[in-house]
Formats: C-alpha cells, structure tokens, sequence
C-alpha cells in the first residue's frame, strides 16, 4: 500500500525504510557494527594501557593475571545469566545471588558429608530450580510484583543459608577432583571461564535462535500484544524465573569449584554486580536490548577496569567508583545512542 | 456476493448466548452471531458497547463467562475456550489495541503468535525466516524490509504488519475467519481503501470477516450483513439490501442523533483580534506555516498522512522542538516546552491516546493531573472528594460510559478513553485548543457530542485548531480549513459552502 510514502517523519516514522528498503534494517551498516562493538573496543583499549602503563605493565599482561581475571568472572558471569533471562521479559531476579549461595552451601554440605560429586551437582541445580519456582509461582500465581517477591525469597534463603552453616564457611570434605577443575586450565583458558562459555552459548542460542526465547523477548516488549495474540505470559514468565534459579545454582557449584568449599556470606554479594553487567548489556553487541553477549562483553569489561586498578595500587573504593560511574556512563551511552537510532530512523 | 468456493450460507462460525461481566459492567449479555463462508459481517455499535469484547472472547484470550461456540462440527464452552483453539479452528484476530512487539524487526513480528520457520534442531532458520516475511510483505504490499524494527516504523505501517500477520496465517482459500476491530483507525485514506477491497477479494475466496469500524461510508461500501450491538446485547441485524446509513445510526444511537447546529453559535465578528498568531513555524516536514487564530474560531488543518498536520499541532503544544515566532493573546510563546504551552494557555490533544494516559490509574487520577493546583489545601494535601465530585460532573457532562469516577482508564472502551482525555483537558478552558484526530475511535453518537462540546468551548472564547483526516467532520465542525500540502499550506477555504468532496480535492491536489 502506498499511501505513506510521501510522508512527514513524526507522521509516518517508517517512510524512509518504506522507499529504501532493505536500506534502513536498524541492524545493519558500518555505523551500527561501530556501535555494537564499543564496549569491547573500549575493554581492548583498556587491556592494551594497563599492558603499557608503567605502574601496570608488570604485572597484568600476565598469564597468570589473565587467568584469574577470566577464572573469576565464571561464578559471576553464569549469575548474570541467571539474571538475563527474566531480565528479558521485564522482570527483577534479586535472588540470584542468595539462591547461588544456598546452592553452593547445599552442595558443599553433602560433599562434606561424603556424597559423590554427580549428586553434589543435582542437589545444586535442585535447590537453584526450587528456588527459581518459588519466585516464580508466587509472581505468576501470587501476582506480587517480582522485585518485591524475589527481595523476600533472597532474604529467606539468606537465613537458610546461615541457619545450615551456623555462619562457618564449609571446607571439609570438598573432592580434590573438584578444586582442581576449579584452578586448573585446558588449552590456556581456565576450566571454569570454559563452563560459562558454554552455558553462554546455549543461553544464546535459546534466546536468540529458539521461537521460546523470542517469545520473552516479544513478552519484555508488549505484554498486551503478547497475550492477544496467544502466548501465555503467566507460563513463560514462570519458565524464566525456573531457568535462572537453575542457573543459579549451576553458579553456586562454579563458586564451590572456585573456593573449595562454601561460605555463607559470599553469595548474596553476586546480585549488584551482575545486575549491572545484566544492564549494561544493552551497551554492547545487541545496543539498546539486554543480551547475552552484551552480557559477557560487560563483565569483562569490568574486570579488565577492575584489576588493572587493583594492580595499580588503587585504593578498593576508588575501583569501586569507577566502576559505578562506568557502569552508568556505559548504559547512558547505550540510551543515547538508541535514542539517535530512533532520530535517524524518523529522519529528523 | 460472487461466492464460488462454498455456499454462501454455509455457517462457520456460531457464538451462542454469551455473556461477560467485568465489575460493574456487563459488557456482553447474552450475545449471539453467525458467520457465513465468504461474507463481510461489519460489527456495529457504540463505544463500550462489547465490540472488542466479543473479539476477545472468539480469540479465547479473555473467554466469556458462559456461552457456546460452534466451529463448523465442533461445540466448545465459551468459558474454556483457548486461543489455541481459536487458533486450530482457523480463526485469526486484528485486535483493537496495537499488538505488535516494537522491539522486535518486522519478520519476527510475523512469526510471533504465527510460527517461525525452524531447522531440524528447532533452531529458527532466519534466512528462510526473512525470506517467509518478504513473501508475505510483498503479497500485502507492506512497504517495509523484514529487517526492519517495528517502533521505527509508523502508525500506518504497523497497522499493516498486525493485518499482514493475521491474513498471512489463513490456511487454504475457501476456510477462515478474519476478525478485524477497528483496522483502519489509525490508516491514511488509501491504504484504507486498499485494506477494503483485499478484503472483498478474501471474503469473495470464501473466508468469512468481521469488520468493526465507527466509519459508516466504508460499512456501506462493504458489509454484507450487519450486526449491530448496544450495551452487550444485540440491537439488531440488517442484511445487505436492508442496509443504509439512517437505519444503521438508529440501530446504533438506539434513537434519533442529537443535531446540534453549529449555526448555534454566535456568528464571529468581522475583525475579532487573533487569540493566537503564527509565523513562519517550521516543525517537521512543516515550513513556513503562518496562522492567525481567532478566539471563537474553530479552524480545520486538512492534509494527506505526512503532509505535516500532526508536527504543526505538536510544535504549538510544545511537544516537539520547532522555530518560528508564536504569540499567545500578543504574548511571545516559547516552543519546544509543553509546560510553558499549558502556561500560556494552551491545550494540545495529540494523535494517540495511548500517548496521553495513565492507564492504570483511576478516571479521578487521570483528569486532576492537570488541574492539580485547583485541590491543593493546606500542607500540600489533596483535596479527594473534591477532585471525584468534579471528576464525577464531567463523567457525566462528556457521557463516559464507566463503572464509576474510580474505574481505571484501562477498563473504558476506546473511545470513552477519547472522551476523558478532551474531558481533562477542556476543564482548564483552554485559549487555544488543538486536538488530532478528536474522534478516532470514537461512535457516531459521541461523535456528535464531542462536536457539540468542541463548538461550546470555542464559542466560550477558545480559539481551536483540528486536524483530520476525515474530510467530513471537517466540514461539518470547522469555520474555515487550511490544506497542507506537503509540508506547506497550499489552500485556505471558509467551510460554509464546502463540500467534504470539494475539500478532498483540495489535499490530493498536488501530491502526485
Ligand atoms: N478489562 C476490563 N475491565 C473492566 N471493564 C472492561 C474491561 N474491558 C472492557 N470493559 C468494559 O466492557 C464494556 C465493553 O467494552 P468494549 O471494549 O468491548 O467496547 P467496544 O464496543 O469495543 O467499544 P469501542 O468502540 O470504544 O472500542 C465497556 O463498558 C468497558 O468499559
Ligand atoms: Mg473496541
């Protein structure tokens, strides 16, 4: 239909796309990759100074430096995940972390009392799971608000948590096996960046390339629109908040691998910082959608911030305003460079 | 009608008997609707009279409380029917509300509610995906690339995209149902004519479609059969030799349309002073826009979608930044804010409601935010009961149908939602008035109500400014018109002896 191609730009927004075409996709062109690619451009430059910087050059252009930098994002990165995914269709995990840490100090109990690693793993991702469904039925059932709900199961957990470790960190027992997956590399990388590569993968070829992850997708974007035309946003709200307790506690074992053991009060901890690597997502790869790759271009980005502060002698609170400010700056520029997509779409 | 797939009364569709209530309405009381194979069935009645109501409950995606449906052999309970069913039985939905995803591109809008196309591994394969999207685009002649993000496009397309995805799903000729509420509300006059004869041509292959629309002239040039609903119960059905435009207003209002003559109004004085002056606005495709806007004076903007109505209406609301020189009752205005517009005196209706609302809100809530001052007591406190009794005089003065002044401003049909926003604004008796497209959505009842309450405040002394794309209610509600062509106005025209025809003539003038 030709009606709207002689049209004003407020009027009729898509007109442009209308006489060019393909021309005008939104995600493609040089300036779009510029913009996706940012963020890792700026993680680049950031490892190419603190390589030269003379208070740096040491110590982190180092193999060993390297390694714990990616060994310790694992926890962290499958946490925001766990995030990611409700995050998606708009809805708040604050549990996250204080799921991860029951997890793990489930786990690490029934290691400590003998059982074998394959079980440690299934009590882990159950309790995750459980949690997950908790927050769940009660947002979907319960119809509670998801930020208020999942304050309050972070809460209980949090006591459970202290409640089963009576406040003492849980070491005994911990497989030998198992530290050493923890610490040890394969082909260089470390075991444990290795694992939240994989779950990365699969988290984005389910949201990306599966009808189920564009549906929470589309649900984030209109949940009226989603309901009218027949998905179930109760069900798939439901199925995100499962999947992020599942991989909640698949963070937790990562965090008993890491640590060798559990300690009660190193969870809940999790929850900001893979919040802001969850938002600032939008920064990268996907500008101005939560994503997946975002997800973990973010987190090293503000690991490389972090440690080459750190090794420059920086004071821990000064890193950890920097990483603040990065972290708004970061997800400001994301607003601001969908806002002039959205102009240069109008054409005005 | 030229069947050749099926007979012509074969019935594919049956809704017997159902009802739904919501708190304190019944939207549907005991309805009941045939559709036949390969005719249009325009779906008539008043805003909140269970139109999109009864849409939703063929959808199953808000069922009725009880009531039958019978899908060729098939009985199901109203009350448990899915949109799985609906969907299994060939029933497809444009509904009223916009029901795309703006974060999504075009192809997955498409697919989403339809089905993706998937490799062996259920992974989505997005070439063939892409090129699904580009079959279906080119075959309803939507001039947008499957790439595409839905919010950067427009209104009008976007439209096309939910029609698109709802007519591209339909299995074989001769079999289908296509439930379309109010799809060219928000569609430039072409598109909309072409919208109708794809649907003759879908219709003719022996689908059967239900076609809400408030616009009578595209009723009579397509409907087979009508229905027509009041208050949640069916007010009476015509067929198509029975069909006519005063049968169709009675069945509708239920009783004679109230004619308010314009000519009640006191004729303007030669050489009243302008209220407003405009000079050389650029907003937009808009350039060099001069206006002189007397008090009293309803002033008509006609022009084709893009020729710049909308960015002029905005730029003096202050909702977009724009140049030029504006004066309020000779006080310079200042553009590009909409709290120094609302200062001056200005109250600025725009386009979309869904842009104006708050939705989750109460009616009281909705119309005392902008007049919030008048309840303001002592401490900052608020005064309630106040803001409910005035909330409760304009409920009634503008003829809102809804529960009560504390209903949410969701709840309300569409076109009741039109009135409480030119309700809240009203109330402020503004110097200058300008409303977009006042009576999209809006029944030819209220229609003529909000006319009347349109020419009562410009006879209160407001200067008004409407914009329409319906060549009709421009002459019939306004003083004078000036045509926007392309960006610039081309023809200023008094409205006394112009025809809607005439006027039409006007805007296609040079926009080929
Ligand atoms: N979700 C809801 N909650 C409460 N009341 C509702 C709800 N949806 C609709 N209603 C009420 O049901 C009645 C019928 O509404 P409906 O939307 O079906 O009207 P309509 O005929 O489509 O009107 P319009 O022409 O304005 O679109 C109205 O009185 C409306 O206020
Ligand atoms: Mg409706």
């Amino acid at each position: 239909m030709n009606g709207t191609t002689e049209a004003d730009p407020m009027e009729a927004a898509g007109a442009p796309a209308a006489r060019s075409g393909e021309a005008r996709s939104g995600r493609s062109g040089f300036g779009h990759t510029v913009e996706a690619l940012t963020l890792a451009l700026v993680t680049v430059a950031l490892c190419v100074f603190f390589g030269v910087w003379g208070e740096t050059s040491a110590t982190f252009p180092t193999t060993a430096n390297m390694e714990a930098l990616l060994a310790n994002q694992a926890v962290l990165g499958v946490a925001t995940l766990a995030i990611l995914v409700p995050l998606v269709c708009n809805q708040y995990d604050l549990s996250v972390g204080a799921n991860l840490g029951l997890s793990a100090v489930l786990a690490a109990k029934v290691l400590s009392e003998g059982a074998p690693l394959p079980a440690a793993i299934a009590v882990a991702l159950a309790v995750g799971a459980l949690g997950g469904l908790v927050n769940g039925l009660v947002v979907t059932r319960g119809r509670v608000n998801a930020v208020v709900v999942t304050l309050g199961t972070a809460l209980v957990m949090t006591g459970a948590v202290n409640g089963i470790t009576g406040g003492q960190a849980i070491i005994q027992g911990i497989p030998s096996d198992l530290i050493s997956f923890g610490s040890s590399q394969t082909l260089g990388v470390p075991n444990l960046f290795l694992v939240l590569v994989v779950l990365a993968l699969l988290a984005w070829r389910v949201l990306e390339h599966m009808p189920i992850g564009r549906y929470l997708y589309a649900l984030g974007s209109n949940e009226e629109a989603a309901r009218l035309v027949g998905l179930r946003p109760q069900r798939l709200v439901l199925m995100s908040f499962v999947t992020a307790g599942l991989l909640a506690g698949a963070a937790g074992m990562l965090m008993v691998a890491r640590t060798g053991g559990a300690s009660p009060r190193v969870g809940e901890t999790y929850t900001m910082p893979a919040f802001a690597a969850a938002f600032l997502s939008a920064a990268a790869i996907r500008p101005g959608r939560f994503n997946v790759f975002g997800a973990i271009v973010a987190i090293i980005f503000l690991a490389v911030l972090k440690s080459g502060l750190n090794l420059a002698g920086v004071q821990p609170y000064v890193s950890d305003i920097v990483n603040g400010v990065a972290l708004v700056a970061g997800v400001a520029l994301a607003a601001y460079l969908g806002r002039r997509r959205l102009r240069a779409a109008r054409g005005s | 009608m030229n069947v050749a797939a099926a007979s012509p009364s074969r019935v594919l569709v049956a809704a017997r008997e159902l009802h739904k209530a919501f708190p304190g309405t019944v939207a549907l009381d005991g309805v009941s609707l045939e559709l036949r194979a390969g005719e249009i069935h325009a779906l008539l009645g008043g805003n909140g009279s269970g139109k999109s109501t009864l849409t939703k409950a063929l959808a199953g995606v808000q069922p009725a409380d009880r009531g039958t449906l019978v899908l060729g052999d098939a009985e199901h309970d109203a009350s448990t029917f899915t949109p799985d069913d609906a969907w299994e039985a060939g029933l497809r939905f444009v509904h009223q509300q916009p029901s795309t995803f703006p974060d999504l591109t075009v192809a997955e809008n498409l697919a989403v509610g339809a089905q993706f196309e998937r490799s062996a591994l259920g992974q989505i394969s997005w070439s063939r995906q892409r090129r699904a999207a580009q079959a279906i685009l080119d075959r309803f002649e939507v001039p947008v690339s499957p790439r595409a993000r839905l919010s950067d496009l427009s209104a009008a397309n976007r439209t096309l995209v939910a029609i698109a995805r709802a007519l591209a799903s339909q299995r074989e000729e001769g079999s289908g149902v296509l439930v379309l509420d109010e799809p060219t509300a928000s569609l430039p006059e072409r598109d909309a004519q072409h919208l109708l004869s794809s649907l003759q041509r879908y219709a003719a292959e022996g689908r059967s479609i239900v076609y809400i629309s408030h616009r009578l002239p595209e009723v009579l040039q397509i409907a087979d059969r009508v229905t027509v609903l009041r208050d949640g119960v069916v007010a009476g059905s015509l067929e198509r030799a029975e069909i006519d435009h005063d049968r169709l207003v009675a069945l509708i209002v239920g009783g004679q349309l109230d004619h308010r003559a314009a000519a009640d109004r006191p004729a303007l004085a030669a050489g009243t002073a302008p209220a407003v002056t405009v000079r050389g606005l650029a907003c937009g495709r808009a350039r060099g826009i001069d206006l002189d806007l007397r008090p009293g004076e309803i002033t008509g903007l006609a022009g084709l979608v893009g020729s710049g109505r909308s960015s002029i209406l905005a730029a003096l609301g202050g909702a977009r930044a724009a140049a030029g020189d504006v004066t309020v009752d000779s006080r310079p205005l200042a553009l590009g804010s909409v709290a120094a517009a609302m200062a001056a005196g200005v109250a600025y209706l725009p386009e979309h409601r869904g842009d104006m609302g708050f939705f989750d809100h109460s009616l009281t809530d909705n119309l005392a935010m902008v007049v919030m001052p008048r309840y303001r007591r002592g401490l900052g406190s608020i005064d309630r009961a106040g803001a409910r009794r005035a909330a409760r005089e304009l409920i009634s003065g503008f003829g809102v149908r809804a529960a009560s002044e504390e209903a949410l401003l969701s709840t309300l049909s569409g076109g009741n939602q039109q009135k409480v926003l030119l309700a809240r604004w009203l109330q402020r008796d503004p110097r200058l008035l300008l409303l977009d497209e006042p009576t999209h959505g809006v029944d030819i009842g209220a229609r003529a109500e909000l006319h009347a309450v349109i020419r009562a405040a410009a006879a209160g002394g407001a200067a008004v400014l409407v914009a329409s794309s319906d060549a009709e209610e421009l002459v019939a509600l306004c003083d004078r018109c000036v045509v926007l062509v392309a960006g610039r106005i081309s023809a200023e025209v008094p409205c006394a002896d112009l025809t809607a025809d005439d006027l039409n003539t006007l805007t296609y003038a040079e926009a080929r």
